[in-house]
């Protein structure tokens, strides 16, 4: 009810940050993209698996797998900064 | 009628060489190479400037990622001169594209490097990280990381607390020591290892003193001259 209430409401352009469902949905995605794309967390993740395998808590198949897909998660979090995906531009301007 | 079809090859561009930096050393007399240890497996030769020395080789100039395959023969050139000289270590992936331009960024950063060296002269750098294989109590974690910093801090000349980036990292030092008290500092490692039986620690080195220098040349990070 408030999701179509809320439709209706953008559709007029009218947004109420705060009482928005959409807006607060919104809110929590970019969140958890932040969180989930933070390069810093990623990059203590590739300190932390490369400390683990230095004290032999995990085996070296086991770092490499890790590290790789740590690698790819760092330079897809560093591109989604360079390309600013969580700004929203207006692309009409102000016609 | 016959047509001839004339092949021309493609024009390959000619490889472009740069000078790659590794560290810097004091002048050095009588050196023509310190072997084939460089990046892509470049002999390694120190390049003269005042009275400073450029370890450097010459390899292609391209962007160089930060991948540990690729990190690897420039990590092994600075631990190999650190074994003769005082290094004062120059950032990962810094190619100039001539000896020109290489002279350029040695003449904007004489000084800071000059004074650079007074700090590491005959010193190395010694690592400690202490690692919780599980739980420990609040008060001996405190205990423990306040006994190893005042235990080694007063044997090296400088100490740098770094980023504890795990949950299970309680200490993450490092020191700079003096190259004749390193034998006495590693005795003290052990002997505060030895008291703390429920801990992992990791004790690295002898490093350049990668993290008591940050000298920015011709711009910043990586694209710069550090």
């Amino acid at each position: 009810m408030f999701l179509l209430d809320d439709l209706v409401l953008r559709s007029l352009g009218i947004s109420v940050p705060g009482l928005d469902l959409i807006w607060t949905l919104e809110q929590v995605r970019n969140f958890a993209n932040r969180e989930m794309y933070n390069p810093e967390k990623i990059k203590n993740q590739i300190k932390e698996n490369r400390l683990l395998f230095e004290f032999s808590e995990i085996s070296k198949e086991e770092y490499e797998r890790n590290n790789l897909a740590l690698m790819r998660k760092l330079k897809l979090a560093e591109k989604i900064i360079e390309m600013d995906l969580g700004t929203r531009n207006d692309i009409l301007g102000s016609i | 009628m016959v047509r001839r079809i004339l092949r021309t090859e493609k024009k390959q561009a000619p490889e472009c060489k740069g000078k790659y930096v590794y560290c810097i050393i004091r002048a050095i007399e009588k050196r023509k190479s310190f072997g084939l240890i460089g990046v892509e497996g470049t002999v390694v030769y120190p390049l003269e400037y005042k009275d400073l020395t450029l370890v450097v080789s010459d390899v292609t100039m391209r962007e160089y990622s930060v991948d540990e395959d690729e990190v690897e023969p420039h990590r092994i050139v600075v631990e190999q001169i650190l074994k003769e000289y005082s290094v004062l270590p120059v950032a990962y992936g810094m190619v100039f594209k001539n000896r020109n331009l290489l002279q350029i960024a040695m003449s904007a950063g004489y000084a800071a490097i000059k004074k650079a060296f007074i700090l590491v002269d005959d010193k190395v750098e010694l690592g400690i990280k202490i690692f919780l294989p599980g739980e420990m109590d609040e008060i001996r974690r405190a205990k423990c990381t306040y006994d190893f910093l005042m235990g080694l801090k007063d044997i090296a000349a400088d100490y740098k607390e770094l980023k504890l980036f795990s949950s299970r990292l309680i200490m993450n030092t490092t020191f700079l020591v003096d190259r004749s008290q390193t034998n006495r500092f590693s005795e003290a490692v052990e002997n505060l290892a030895c008291g703390y039986g429920e801990i992992k620690v990791q004790y690295s080195g002898p490093w350049p003193a990668y993290n008591f220098v940050d000298i920015h040349i011709l711009g910043n990070k990586r694209k710069g001259f550090r």
